[in-house]
Parts: structure tokens; C-alpha cells; sequence
């Protein structure tokens, strides 16, 4: 997957199907320890562009934001 | 006779059996729906303000791919607008505005932030995510959306998939076959089922005519019997949500209509 996806791509890649509205949900049921397979299903994914997108993803932006919130908490003591 | 049976239909999908016609037929109902028929896309984004971690082109790239409901009876393709403006007038162009600040603290900018004049052309979700931001940080843009056509941009395809085969027919010599259960083992999709000292087909719809079944019979010639009928369909469509799966196929035949209509005549003109 390209390196410089850095937030969920609104849409599938390969068959354009929308998938930026499911990462959330997605994220979150994964933390809490549910299968990814169950979960892609139960979000209606069917193919295998489509679930590749989320089972793949990174999302890079939150670990950006990490060093602007820090220097912000720095500006405002 | 053309025959057409709607075989499953959820709210984005629909399943088709389209009876009595040639693939040249479908593959242009196919074509149609992917390039010809308008959906509605921001096409054009004027950035006020963006301190966000993503650059403008990133921001109205994913502001262009949101999926818009379409209404398609109230609005003009721009280059059949009366207005022949390239601003556009409210016939053909509809504007959102984006105006986020993130005041407490980090926050997702959602699609559902995005403020439509027409509360019929908003986008399909109201949770896509667009960006995110951290404190003080602030996106506030206009966006104006335009019909477009799956030709000439991926965005104006009002279908996320739309597909069709040809319609399966297997048969299974019962003198010949001994329920050894190869296909079962084979078939990716699950058609046979062994009922009894006897293989017995079940989905057949769900056959992708890969013909491992005919490869995996030990019988010379193979028991199992995979053919297809060349008029008949199994027509598959999935909207983007941009207009709904239905008016897919009506609109879809209209532009035939019209393109064979004008083909006609000036099919006259030559003569
Ligand atoms: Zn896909
Ligand atoms: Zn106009």
C-alpha cells in the first residue's frame, strides 16, 4: 500500500466503493479484541479490495497530531 | 421477449435476471451505467483557510470522492446548462461550506460537517472522515458540486460496482456419476451438495463457470456438465448511494434511447 496514505482513503482503491465512513467503527472493534473477518463482514465488505483497504490501513495522521498537540501543550503553560 | 426479474434488492444493491437478450445488450447497459449516467461530485473547492496537517489538494481530493445523494431531475450538466457559465448558475452547480475550527481539543472533521444549500444533494454518509485537527486548527472552505459523468472522472460513477455473467446451467449424468464428491470438494462457491448416495446442485446462481467441477470428475467424459446460457443474465449493480440502484437501469436505458435516436438520425442525414 502506498506509504503516504496517512488517513483512510474515503474510497476502495480498486473498486470504489466507499470505505471512509467504516474505519472508526472498524478501529475501535478491533481494539476490543472482536475478529477482523467478523467485523468486516458485519460492515457489509464483501470483496477483497474493499476489506484490504481497512485490515491494511495505518492511519499515519494520528501519530502526526501527536507532535502538534505536544507543542501546543509547551505553548500554553 | 426481453424478460427482467429483480432477484434480490437491498437498499445500494440489486440482482438482476435479464432474460431474452445478447451480451452486446448487457455490456452496454454495463458501459452506460459506468460512464453515461450524471452523478453529483464537488468539482471545484475555494480554500478560505487550512491549517490542518493535510494540503489543499489532499483535503478537495477527499472532499471530490465523497459520494453526493444526486437529483438528478432538478439539475443541468454544466455543458448543457443555459447558463454556459463556467462558475455556473443554481441550475447547475450546488455549493457547500466546510467550517471547522477544532476549539477543545483534537477533533475529526466529518462529512457531516460539510453545510449543503440543497438539502437533497448532501454527501451519502455523514460519517467519512475528511481530516483531522488539533487544537486552533481550522479548515473553512466552499465547495461547489456539479453533475458529471463517469467517463471523465471516477467520482461521477454512480456505481461502486456493476457487473454481469452469464446465466449457469449444470447438469449431473446420474448414470455416469458414483457421489464421489470431488466437485464438492472443488467448487469454490459451494453449488453441489452430496444428498443422500447422489450430488445434487444447489446455488447455481452463485457458479462463477470456472469449470472445476468438469476438471475434478474422474469420469471420461466428466460427469458433471457445466454450460451457460448465452441469453440470459445474472446482472449485478451497486450504487455509491449517489442515486438510487432502480434508477440506475431506467436511466441507463433512457441514454440508450436517446444515443440510438440521434444515431438515427443522422444515420438520415447521410442518406
Ligand atoms: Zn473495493
Ligand atoms: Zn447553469
Amino acid at each position: 500500500m502506498e506509504v503516504n496514505v496517512i488517513i483512510i482513503p474515503v474510497r476502495c482503491f480498486t473498486c470504489g466503493s466507499l470505505i471512509g465512513d467504516k474505519w472508526e467503527d472498524f478501529a475501535m472493534r478491533i481494539k476490543q479484541g472482536e475478529d477482523a473477518g467478523n467485523v468486516l463482514d458485519s460492515l457489509g465488505m464483501k470483496r477483497y479490495c474493499c476489506r484490504r483497504m481497512l485490515l491494511s490501513h495505518v492511519e499515519i495522521i494520528d501519530e502526526i497530531l501527536k507532535f502538534y498537540e505536544e507543542t501546543k501543550k509547551r505553548e500554553t503553560p | 421477449m426481453v424478460e427482467i426479474e429483480v432477484v434480490d434488492k437491498t437498499d445500494n444493491t440489486i440482482r438482476l435476471f435479464i432474460r431474452g437478450v445478447d451480451v452486446s445488450f448487457v455490456n452496454t447497459l454495463r458501459r452506460l451505467i459506468l460512464t453515461e449516467i450524471p452523478s453529483m461530485a464537488v468539482d471545484d473547492v475555494v480554500i478560505l483557510e487550512n491549517s490542518s496537517v493535510l494540503n489543499d489538494e489532499i483535503l478537495v481530493h477527499r472532499l471530490g470522492l465523497t459520494p453526493l445523494t444526486t437529483d438528478l431531475d432538478s439539475y443541468n450538466l454544466p455543458e448543457e446548462c443555459p447558463c454556459q457559465s463556467e462558475f455556473g448558475c443554481n441550475l447547475c452547480r450546488v455549493a457547500l461550506a466546510l467550517n471547522v475550527e477544532a476549539v477543545e481539543g483534537t477533533r475529526t472533521v466529518y462529512s457531516g460537517d460539510l453545510v449543503s444549500e440543497n438539502p437533497d444533494v448532501k454527501p451519502v454518509s455523514d460519517r467519512i472522515c475528511i481530516v483531522k485537527l488539533v487544537q486552533d486548527q481550522k479548515v473553512k472552505l466552499e465547495a461547489y458540486a456539479r453533475l458529471g459523468k463517469g467517463k471523465v472522472h471516477a467520482k461521477w460513477q454512480p456505481v461502486s460496482m456493476c457487473a454481469y455473467k452469464f446465466f449457469p446451467q449444470i447438469k449431473i449424468d446420474g448414470k455416469l456419476c458414483d457421489a464421489c464428491e470431488d466437485c464438492v470438494k472443488v467448487c469454490p462457491k459451494a453449488v453441489f451438495v452430496k444428498v443422500g448416495d447422489k450430488i445434487e446442485v444447489r446455488n447455481v446462481t452463485d457458479c462463477t463457470l470456472c469449470e472445476d467441477c468438469m476438471d475434478a470428475c474422474a469420469k471420461d467424459p466428466s460427469a458433471v456438465e457445466l454450460t451457460w446460457d448465452k441469453n440470459a443474465f445474472i446482472f449485478d449493480i451497486e450504487s455509491t448511494g449517489a442515486l438510487p440502484v432502480e434508477r440506475l437501469v431506467r436511466e441507463s436505458l433512457n441514454i440508450l434511447d436517446k444515443k440510438l435516436k440521434s444515431f438515427l438520425k443522422n444515420l438520415k442525414k447521410v442518406k
